[in-house]
């Protein structure tokens, strides 16, 4: 291996890392006492929730539950009940929270 | 009292039509659901799939999930108010039997993983 390749390889590792330290890694624990406190009433602690109005969460992607979170908080995705809690959110929060709920058991699956 | 609960009926019959208009969605038909997902399964059903535009994340599993949700997010869509490109120009050609059969399939449960 050349210097010069050995140079580019551990730049890209500096640069791969970064972009993903730059992010917090999700708090499960923290995740879990926010959803208790304020999901929990409809979507259930586990996010299986038990009412047709309102979505199961439980082992959704978290990427798309942050996403419909910051939608929600934007204003982007309009639903009366989910802009207030939404709003009540950091941006912790709702990586906390995508990362908790995605660990839940499975209540969703992909489906031809 | 009998005029109350007189007044009280007609009351409910004036507003009782428009009302069960309103919630007479069509019963879904999961078998009829099955054949129209011929617009889903190239995102909903595969597993790991992520959208493309306009941001990159999962799309949704949306097997198992409650049918009356599934109801609503079609109608949004189809309505505008919720924003996906994709799935508002697919929803705007679903009539609300479709939407109602689709959901119907779906809610049934996806299909089982090795991850999940």
């Amino acid at each position: 291996m050349t210097m010069q390749r050995r140079f580019l390889i551990v730049s890209f590792a500096l640069v791969a890392f970064g972009a993903a330290a730059s992010v917090s890694a999700a708090d499960l624990a923290a995740g879990k006492a926010k959803a208790t406190e304020v999901c929990a009433a409809c979507h259930g602690v586990d996010g299986n929730s038990a009412t047709a109005d309102f979505p199961r969460l439980g082992g959704q992607y978290a990427d798309y539950l942050a996403k419909a979170l910051r939608d929600y908080k934007s204003g982007q995705r309009k639903n009366p009940i989910m802009a207030g809690f939404a709003q009540a959110l950091s941006k912790q929060d709702v990586e906390n929270l995508a990362a908790y709920y995605a660990a839940q058991p499975a209540t969703v699956a992909a489906k031809h | 009292m009998t005029k109350t609960l007189l007044f009280a009926a007609a009351v409910a019959a004036t507003l009782g039509s428009p009302w069960a208009a309103a919630q007479g969605a069509p019963a879904g038909d999961a078998a009829k659901g099955r054949q129209k997902t011929q617009m889903c399964t190239g995102c909903h059903g595969i597993e790991g799939w992520r959208t493309a535009f306009p941001e990159v994340y999962h799309v949704p599993r949306i097997g198992g999930q409650h049918e009356a949700y599934l109801v609503k997010a079609l109608q949004e869509y189809k309505s505008g108010e919720r924003s996906h490109p994709s799935m508002r120009a697919i929803a705007a050609s679903l009539s609300e039997q479709d939407m109602a059969d689709l959901a119907a399939y779906y809610a049934q449960g996806g299909v089982k993983t090795a991850s999940k």
